[in-house]
């Protein structure tokens, strides 16, 4: 129990450096994707490796917290929910890196890889939405995040059935949509996952998202 | 959950100044409810009505019902009966220091004048090795019980709220003045009597609550701002005033 506070505001800073590597890598990976650009997969490594680092340093500082500070109520929540969301940028970050492998393994130049570029786009405003809804403590906004998840699925499945819509494309490029939705849609969970802490974090009651 | 303590309307007064106002709650059997809330708040006042002590205090003044098993503790009850059916155990440990360890657990007994010596002297034994201080004691049974440590000294005086065989315990901070290994054995020990009993404990250290109570009542200015399972209010709580008081931002 105390009223210092300064312990939840470092670890907020923290998880803000943590969205700010994976805007970067956000970037780096978009820009790869609409262009078609190959081997970057050691350099989407290191912001890969830097975020885990960081996710290091949440968990130590949140159990550091838990252990000199002993939250309660909101406070223990902020503790708990701010774990969780570094294990949650991490893993996007991770999604991230793996469009990029998925890049490097496929012979992608003639593909249309339209749909799966939007699909990025709009899975990482998800995430960028679900960070902002958590430094303002909005559950609104992250149950209108959680909603629109469903969109990006019904999207997933649609690059997914392809091979029956499209039946001329390449084979490789058939493959390589496929499996990039598949890490996007996944990369979109990990928002509302987030979104739901926030719910939690503000309203105390758990949402069944996760 | 079965309720042993119904507490309705209840209201108390030190002459003019109202203590608690219209509390109302009910304590479950076989459990242990904490009671916390800053000084001043009512905490005392109220497991003090619970076993009518309050109304030992000079300008006293008690009104409303606390049935136990349905009961009414104010009613027909006597006053003794009452406190030997609801023990209680102090702040600061307070054995008979002109009585041996083995004559302090059964100072109560005694005064019954119904048990033979060899009776106390079982009872003596079995109530000591219920609070986990047989082995500590047993070579020294004859010695004062005030020549214990403290920890020790505030398990004796459990032992002595448990010969009674009591219904209900109230513990009125009981490891407060004590160090962490000794306020650790109180600790387990709360948590083993209420396969027993139904145990009541204020304390100040919301931490101690969050760890051994099932219950969590929060009291504020003489009024129950509420109560519900410990892992609810120190996770959840619904009144912004428990929040407030639990994450330190007063009292």
């Amino acid at each position: 129990m105390t009223t210092d506070l300064e312990y939840l505001n470092r670890i907020n800073a923290m998880i803000a450096q943590m969205q700010e590597i994976n805007e970067t890598l956000g970037a780096i990976v978009q820009d790869a994707l609409k262009n078609k650009k190959q081997g970057l997969r050691s350099t989407a490594y290191e912001f890969s490796k830097s975020i885990q680092l960081k996710e290091d340093d949440v968990m130590e500082m949140c159990v550091g917290s838990i252990i000199r500070y002993q939250p309660f109520a909101s406070d223990l929540r902020a503790v708990t929910v701010a774990m969780k969301l570094s294990y949650d940028l991490s893993r996007v970050c991770r999604y991230l890196y793996n469009v990029i492998e998925t890049l490097d393994e496929f012979e992608v130049k003639s593909c249309d890889v339209k749909e799966v570029s939007a699909l990025l786009d709009d899975a990482r405003e998800m995430v960028r939405q679900s960070l902002k809804a958590y430094f303002e403590r909005d559950a609104k906004k992250a149950a209108e995040i959680i909603k629109s998840d469903d969109s990006i699925d019904q999207r997933y499945r649609m690059i997914l059935s392809m091979h029956r819509t499209k039946p001329t494309s390449k084979t490789e490029c058939i493959l390589f949509n496929g499996l990039t939705a598949r890490i996007i849609e996944r990369l979109a969970d990990h928002a509302c996952y987030i979104s739901s802490e926030v719910i939690y974090l503000v309203t105390g009651r758990r949402t069944d998202y996760r | 959950m079965q309720t042993k303590l119904d507490v309705q309307d209840l209201n108390a007064w030190f002459y003019q100044k109202q203590a608690l106002k219209n509390v109302n709650v009910k304590i479950p059997e076989k459990m242990v409810t904490a009671v916390i809330g800053p000084s001043g708040c009512g905490k005392s006042t109220f497991i003090r009505c619970i076993n009518r002590m309050h109304e030992l205090v000079p300008g006293a003044k008690v009104s409303g019902k606390v049935l136990l098993d349905g009961a009414d503790i104010y009613g027909t009850m006597d006053p003794m009966d009452v406190r030997r059916k609801v023990g209680m155990v102090f702040q600061k440990p307070n054995p008979f220091p002109n009585m041996s360890v083995a004559d302090n657990v059964v100072a109560g007994l005694k005064l019954l004048g119904t048990y033979k010596k060899q009776e106390l002297s079982e009872l003596s034994d079995a109530n000591l090795k219920s609070v986990g201080l047989w082995e500590e004691v047993k070579d020294d049974l004859k010695k004062s019980g005030a020549s214990l440590s403290g920890g020790q000294q505030q398990r004796l005086c459990i032992a002595r709220a448990l010969a009674m065989n009591p219904e209900v315990i109230l513990m009125d901070e009981p490891s407060s003045a004590l160090d962490p290994a000794s306020t650790a054995k109180i600790e387990e020990l709360v948590k083993k009597l209420k396969n027993e009993t139904t145990v009541i404990i204020i304390t100040h250290n919301v931490q101690q609550a969050a760890r051994i109570s099932d219950m969590t009542a929060f009291f504020y200015l003489g009024e129950l701002i509420e109560f519900d399972q410990t892992a609810n209010i120190f996770e959840s709580p619904k009144n912004q005033l428990t929040e407030r008081y639990i994450t330190g931002r007063f009292g």
